[in-house]
């Protein structure tokens, strides 16, 4: 049960755009239609799911026996992030153009991303175990997604509607991501996580 | 690991605190760019030297004119040979003549402005007062659109929500739409979406266009609009290089005979025919 309640809370109670507020760049930035928002969101529940597992491996055998994992930890991770999802990208280039032009534009962008690292340190923060972070790099990489989608969706409906000149394009966009805020604010404590 | 962890790392010397961790993110940089340079010698994906030079001589307007995403990808079809370079309108001669050279094939093709071939406005009766949201695509959704004529401009704008470079312009005291030539980089995306494909090439040195688009009879096309070509022969008759014929109720001009003396255009009665650069 308490993976159960791992991946509600990952999707739902503790969404890292709407929850966290971590990943707004993206969210914003790649959220006009909802193809190009769904491709952001399996890169980064890709790069979450990779990101989570070398981290953690990184961070138990080499950072915490020599006793740095203290302050060596942000700057470690990023690098490793940023290295690991460069080598995917050039592995995945080569082996499926397909997936390649489905994902390959938004990997470079997402390699130093504050959701990423935030997913990173928070499994480390929160003592997951391996199987743990795994699981929690992917359903936050989900809830990501479905966030982002949620809001692409709106803006292609808010595209064809009367919106005053001022609102239009990112006020606008800004203020249905805090009311979507508000909407998963209902899940908060739920279950206890 | 056992004699790491027997050492305090506190109790080490200044130097050794900073030397340490500075040498643990060098070997983990160190690890990470080998294994780039690794990766990106084994997974080598060659690209042909040719796309480069022919994206290089394309215009990189990325209008989309040409039916790929972008001239990248335009680029990519040229050398696989599954696009022609003419289908391009932004591209110059010179580059085109370059890049057909250089894939030794295909013609560069012609060069060609985009016209508006409709001449109906205020002079052509509506079927209804359009009320309500959206452009000519959405309007044409609705019975057709507001217009009588069945391919009239309805001058609702989808041209220049389109147009990149605000070449295409409504005219409202004449009720429809005009390309600007001295704007328009030919790229021809608002003639894909003009719904009733009014937006039509003529070629540069086009003098004179026929700027209607209706092939009805000269009655049906009298009872709705003042301004549309009726097939009366006029024009035919009075060329004298034989230029214009009258197909299917509608004058074509073949530019390859026209000399642009404006003949035609002075006897239409619609006054269909117009000047190019007007």
């Amino acid at each position: 049960m308490s993976y159960l309640f791992l991946i509600i809370g990952a999707i739902f109670v503790n969404n890292f755009v709407l929850s966290q507020f971590l990943g707004i760049c993206p969210f914003i930035g790649v959220s006009k239609k909802t193809d190009t928002a769904l491709g952001m969101g399996l890169a980064v529940t890709f790069v979450m799911g990779l990101a989570s597992v070398f981290t953690y491996m990184i961070n138990k055998y080499v950072l915490v026996p020599l006793g740095l994992d203290a302050f060596l930890q942000t700057i470690a991770f990023i690098l490793i992030i940023a290295g690991l999802v460069q080598s995917v990208e050039i592995v995945i280039k080569k082996v499926s153009p397909a997936l390649y032009s489905a994902l390959g534009v938004y990997l470079p962008l997402i390699t130093t991303n504050c959701a990423v690292l935030g997913v990173a340190l928070l499994n480390i923060t929160k003592s997951y175990n391996l199987l743990q972070s795994f699981l929690n790099g992917v359903f936050s990489g989900v809830g990501f997604t479905l966030a982002i989608l949620l809001l692409a969706g709106i803006r292609e409906r808010l595209r064809d509607s009367d919106i005053p000149e001022h609102f239009q394009g990112f006020p606008i966009t800004l203020i249905a991501a805090s009311i979507m805020s508000m909407a998963f604010g209902a899940f908060s404590g739920m279950f206890g996580i | 690991m056992n004699l790491l962890n027997a050492i305090v790392f506190t109790d080490l010397p200044v130097y050794a605190q900073i030397l340490i961790p500075a040498g643990i993110l060098f070997v983990l940089g160190a690890v990470f760019a080998v294994l780039l340079a690794f990766l990106s010698n084994k997974f080598k994906v060659s690209v042909d030297e040719r796309v480069t030079d022919v994206r290089a001589h394309l215009s990189g307007a990325n209008c989309g004119g040409c039916g790929f995403a972008g001239c990248d990808a335009f680029a990519e079809a040229l050398v696989k040979g599954e696009a022609s370079v003419s289908s391009c309108n932004a591209t110059s001669k010179e580059n085109k003549a370059y890049i057909a050279a250089l894939l030794g094939s295909g013609d560069a093709g012609e060069e060609t402005v985009y016209v508006v071939k409709c001449n109906g406005g205020t002079q052509c009766k509506e079927k209804y007062d359009y009320q309500g949201y959206g452009d000519c695509q959405s309007m044409q959704l609705l019975a057709g659109g507001r217009k009588a004529c069945p391919v009239g401009c309805m001058a609702a704008g989808t041209c220049t929500n389109v147009c990149h470079h605000n070449a295409a312009e409504i005219d409202n005291n004449k009720g429809y739409s005009n390309i600007n030539l001295d704007k328009c980089v030919n790229c021809g995306v608002c003639a894909s979406h003009c719904p009733k494909k009014l937006i039509q090439p003529v070629p540069k040195s086009a003098k004179y266009y026929v700027a209607c688009s209706n092939h009805e009879k000269g009655k049906d096309v009298r009872s709705y609009c003042k301004a549309g070509c009726i097939g009366c022969g006029m024009c035919a008759r009075n060329c004298s290089e034989g230029a214009i014929t009258v197909v299917d109720n509608l004058a074509v001009i073949d530019y390859t005979k026209c000399i642009g003396c404006g003949k035609c255009a002075e006897k239409c009665p619609s006054k269909c025919i117009k000047k190019v650069f007007d």
